[in-house]
């Protein structure tokens, strides 16, 4: 119950709001973080929810709607309920209405796909979750080519996903196999590596791992703040959970042999990030790449069979989504404050703005790895597995990487904050209260889990169990 | 039984061609009706549509309790059963539906006539969809297209006329076609019966037959290379008769298609002889999504969406497998429901409801029309295959049919042409949500308010088609 409420609740929400007038925006961007809000803690009251599923298909195979929690898909449903609240709160503009409406369908959808206990479920609400972020990028972005990049790369790779769900299909019998320790599925060396290839080719594109990341620039400079922050936090990670739920139970030895080539793509990914992060003139793009950079870091982790390792992947998720939903939600009212996000003409914002400034900089902080913060955890545990597993050469670049990471972020926050103002700028006001309201949970979720690790034990020991039943 | 030409009509089943003789016969009353009336109002047109709307729901409700048996009539000549009940029943939708967008068309005195064409032309359809002999299959072809070729010619427009003899001619090219495929398959084996082809020993002369039989029924699906007339004609057709050659024409010619696949070829040589089948459909995927790329007219778009749409279906029929058959009929059950509900919204887009409209006119409907455009979303996020549709669960079921037969590759262009489809989709829900000045955009609404009761009909069945596929059992064709 708890968990189909999740999923179809926000979807329906969603829809509703579009019954709401258009004029008053106030009133559908409220409703729409009340029902974030509600999520959250229904998921947080009832975090031992059970499954809920209704069989679906029983030919050509096994196929059900069976959602339900898994350790790591309940932090994520939580992060995602957090990051919908901020990103409802941060609404503003002539399209907030529609864009609300939107935000609470992906959220839906998001939620379908990290609670999906089936496999063609999860291919289901992995294409669902296209549409909305297309309407969004459509209605508000001014530039075409972004929503068409977005559509066309994203609906490739869940086509591909979509073929390789019905080759699992046939070859398992059932694709009802998500988060079930009793299934034991072989697909075998003549499909193996096709379906491997298909749902790989998905899950690179959606995080975006090297060279698939095209779309991802655009996408980020032209949807809505409050929107990036939702989709950079939680969709970006649906790629990189799927790699840790789907191919790592049922096709481990097609994941070891591409092993290689995932190490190359995520060291590439965090090299290359950081370095377009570094000469990167738009604020939004710079942390844009470093969310390149960083997912490539947990690409490694996953890949690295390391159980350390990916225990961390998991944290970092966690905190990735805490702190670049909170860089966003900063730079959109940073942006919506200054109406530009061009590092060269900002600057001199901090000593008028504390609250503003304060927000950055922990943001800032968290992502450039700072101890006590939540990256750091999860850094430290994917370095300390990668260097364990005998991995030294992707554990030096990816140290490299998180260096750079302190230059681009400590860049990215002198140039909004330090240096001297500049004077053709319009008004400066702090962070309102609904900005604070919407970064602040945010920023309390990603010093909570840097400071008390204790919180994602439950993550770690499942994470450990699946390398450990291998 | 089998090749019995001699006793042909003499132990005919009335009780297998009930339904048939319901929709064929409902338009002499209709004509008869319209001849007492004296002058021109708008009850002629009701009268003339509701007729025929309460007979085809009565055939379609006859055909519903014939589902769990088997008739046959003409010897053989006509099997009922559950697969021809399922085509018929698209067919006998896909009618309802264009009567609900053409009440508004044409001239009061014309409706009767158009309206009883039109049943003709779904009798035909219906015929086709339980035809097992190659005397059938083009009986039921002509009477399908005899009514078509004046229903294209009806409206006033220009380009009306032009339709019509494109129709006309290639339509003829097609039969020609299909009789000459008809000719040589009856010489190499003495018998028109598709029992009879099913154990006849290969020669030749019958594998070339049954590909010229193939490219005639493939001229009639408009699979490529043999679709160029299919934007031309439809462009001119009026907008309901359009709807109803991209529906009820299809399923009527992929029943022929299904029957003859499945049930009329020497086991062991039909997959050789169709190989080539599915070489066309993969050709009409790519190039169906291809061309409808450039098009701005939303009925040169849809035919060549259709174009590809007939693709997937067929498709589906590869390695003629049980399961291949079952979801090919469940995709175009979805096809049919989503492409009328295309159809209605385009219909009600327009004064008359049947206007030319390009893809300019739906500038900004999502702000003008929500409810219109949120419909219209639906139905394009269903033909290009995204979830929460039928168009999702129906192409993840003809992949997994596909990976199951041993045709992954037609899979794979499947996936590509579908990614190529989107563009061509989306396109349009781009331009309803860009914001237009409205004084650019020629905002029409119909007079007819009955294609509402279409789009909420195929909005509902959209959804709950995906939800629950209803893929029925016992399909598979029978001949006798």
């Amino acid at each position: 119950m708890t968990v189909t409420a999740l999923v179809l609740g926000p979807i329906l929400a969603g829809l509703v709001i579009y019954l709401i007038p258009r004029k008053q925006s106030r009133t559908a961007t409220t409703l729409a973080a009340v029902i974030a809000a509600l999520t959250f803690v229904l998921a947080v009251a009832d975090p031992h929810a059970a499954d809920a599923s209704r069989h679906w298909l029983s030919r050509p195979f096994d196929a059900s709607f069976h959602l339900g929690f898994g350790p790591t898909s309940y932090w994520i449903v939580l992060l995602l309920s957090l990051c919908t609240f901020g990103g409802a709160l941060a609404l503003s503009g002539h399209r907030s209405r529609d864009t609300a409406a939107q935000l609470l369908i992906l959220q839906g959808a998001m939620n379908g796909v990290f609670l999906a206990k089936d496999l063609l479920l999860f291919a289901l609400f992995w294409d669902l979750m296209l549409i909305p972020v297309f309407l969004v990028l459509i209605g508000a972005g001014p530039h075409a080519r972004a929503a068409w990049k977005y559509l066309i790369y994203n609906l490739a790779g869940g086509l591909a996903l979509l073929l390789a769900t019905a080759a699992f299909g046939i070859v398992a019998g059932t694709t009802d196999v998500i988060g079930n320790p009793n299934a034991h599925v072989a697909i075998g060396e003549t499909w193996g590596m096709w379906v491997f290839a298909g749902i790989a080719f998905a899950f690179l594109i959606k995080t975006p791992v090297f060279p698939f990341h095209t779309w991802m620039p655009d996408t980020y400079g032209d949807l809505p703040a409050p929107v990036v922050a939702v989709v950079s936090a939680v969709q970006s990670k649906a790629g990189l959970y799927g790699f840790i739920v789907i191919t790592l139970p049922f096709l481990g030895p097609e994941m070891a042999q591409a092993q290689t080539l995932m190490f190359v793509l995520g060291s590439v990914a965090l090299i290359y990030g950081a370095l377009a992060a570094l000469a990167e003139r738009d604020a939004k793009r710079v942390v844009a790449y470093s969310s390149l950079s960083h997912l490539g870091l947990i690409l490694l982790a996953i890949f690295s069979g390391s159980a350390l390792a990916l225990a961390g992947a998991v944290v970092y998720i966690i905190a990735h989504g805490l702190f670049s939903a909170a860089l966003f939600l900063t730079l959109g009212a940073v942006e919506q404050r200054e109406e530009t996000r061009d590092l060269a003409r900002l600057g001199g914002l901090g000593a008028r703005n504390p609250k503003l400034a304060g927000a950055l900089m922990l943001g800032a902080l968290a992502a450039l790895g700072l101890p006590g913060l939540a990256g750091f955890s999860g850094e430290i545990l994917i370095l300390t597995g990668l260097f364990k597993a005998g991995f030294v050469w992707p554990a030096i670049v990816a140290l490299v990487a998180v260096v750079l990471a302190s230059a681009y972020m400590l860049r990215l926050f002198q140039g909004i904050m330090n240096g001297p103002e500049v004077p053709d700028l319009p008004e400066r006001r702090d962070l309102t209260w609904a900005e604070g309201l919407a970064i602040a949970p945010l920023v309390i979720g990603f010093v909570l889990l840097g400071l008390n690790p204790g919180l994602v034990i439950s993550v770690l020991t499942e994470a450990t169990r699946v390398v450990g039943s291998r | 039984m089998s090749s019995a030409l001699g006793n042909f009509p003499a132990n005919a089943d009335y009780a297998a061609l009930l339904p048939f003789t319901v929709v064929a016969l409902a338009p002499l009353l209709i004509l008869f009706i319209d001849l007492f009336y004296r002058e021109s109002g708008p009850w002629r047109r009701t009268v003339a549509v509701g007729i025929a709307i309460v007979w085809l729901v009565a055939a379609g409700v006859l055909q519903a309790l014939q589902y769990p048996h088997d008739y046959a009539a003409f010897g053989g000549a006509f099997v009922q059963g559950g697969f021809s009940i399922v085509f018929s029943e698209i067919v006998i939708v896909a009618t309802i539906a264009t009567l609900l967008l053409s009440i508004g068309v044409g001239r009061d005195d014309q409706v009767a006539g158009t309206t009883a064409l039109l049943l003709w032309s779904a009798s035909g359809a219906m015929l086709m969809s339980g035809a097992s002999n190659l005397l059938m299959v083009f009986l039921g072809l002509e009477l399908l297209s005899l009514g078509l070729y004046c229903l294209c010619a009806i409206s006033a427009r220009g380009t009306a006329r032009e339709s019509a003899l494109k129709y006309l001619i290639l339509s003829s090219m097609a039969s020609g076609f299909l009789l000459y495929g008809s000719a040589l398959m009856f010489g190499a084996t003495g018998s028109v019966a598709f029992s009879a082809l099913a154990s006849a020993v290969v020669t030749p002369l019958l594998a070339l037959g049954a590909g010229l039989f193939m490219v005639g029924l493939a001229f009639k699906l408009s699979m490529v290379p043999f679709h160029e007339w299919t934007p031309d004609v439809y462009e001119g057709a009026p907008l309901p008769v359009t709807a109803f050659m991209s529906v009820a024409t299809k399923a009527g010619t992929l029943a022929v298609l299904a029957r003859f696949a499945y049930a009329a070829l020497p086991s062991d040589h039909a997959a050789k002889i169709l190989v080539p089948l599915w070489v066309l459909a993969a050709l009409s995927m790519v190039i169906g999504n291809l061309g409808a790329l450039a098009q701005t007219d939303m009925k040169r778009l849809l035919a060549y969406s259709g174009i590809a749409q007939v693709g997937y279906i067929v498709a589906a029929f590869a390695g003629t497998t049980a399961l291949g058959l079952r979801y090919a009929l469940l995709y175009l059950a979805g096809y049919t429901v989503m492409n009328l509900g295309a159809f209605a919204v385009v219909a009600l887009m327009s004064r008359d409801g049947d206007a030319v409209v390009g893809l300019p006119r739906f500038a900004g409907l999502a702000y003008r029309r929500p409810w219109l455009a949120a419909a219209m979303t639906f139905f394009l996020i269903g033909l290009a295959g995204l979830p929460p549709t039928i168009g999702f669960t129906g192409k993840v079921l003809i992949l997994a049919a596909n990976v199951g037969a041993g045709y992954a590759w037609l899979a794979g262009i499947l996936v590509l042409s579908t990614a190529i489809s989107a563009y061509v989709y989306f396109k349009i829900v781009r331009v309803m949500f860009v914001h237009a000045d409205p004084r650019h955009v020629r905002d029409e609404r119909s007079r007819n308010v009955l294609p509402w009761v279409a789009v909420a009909v195929c909005a509902v069945a959209t959804f709950v088609l995906g939800i629950v596929p209803l893929t029925p059992s016992n399909v598979l064709p029978l001949v006798k």
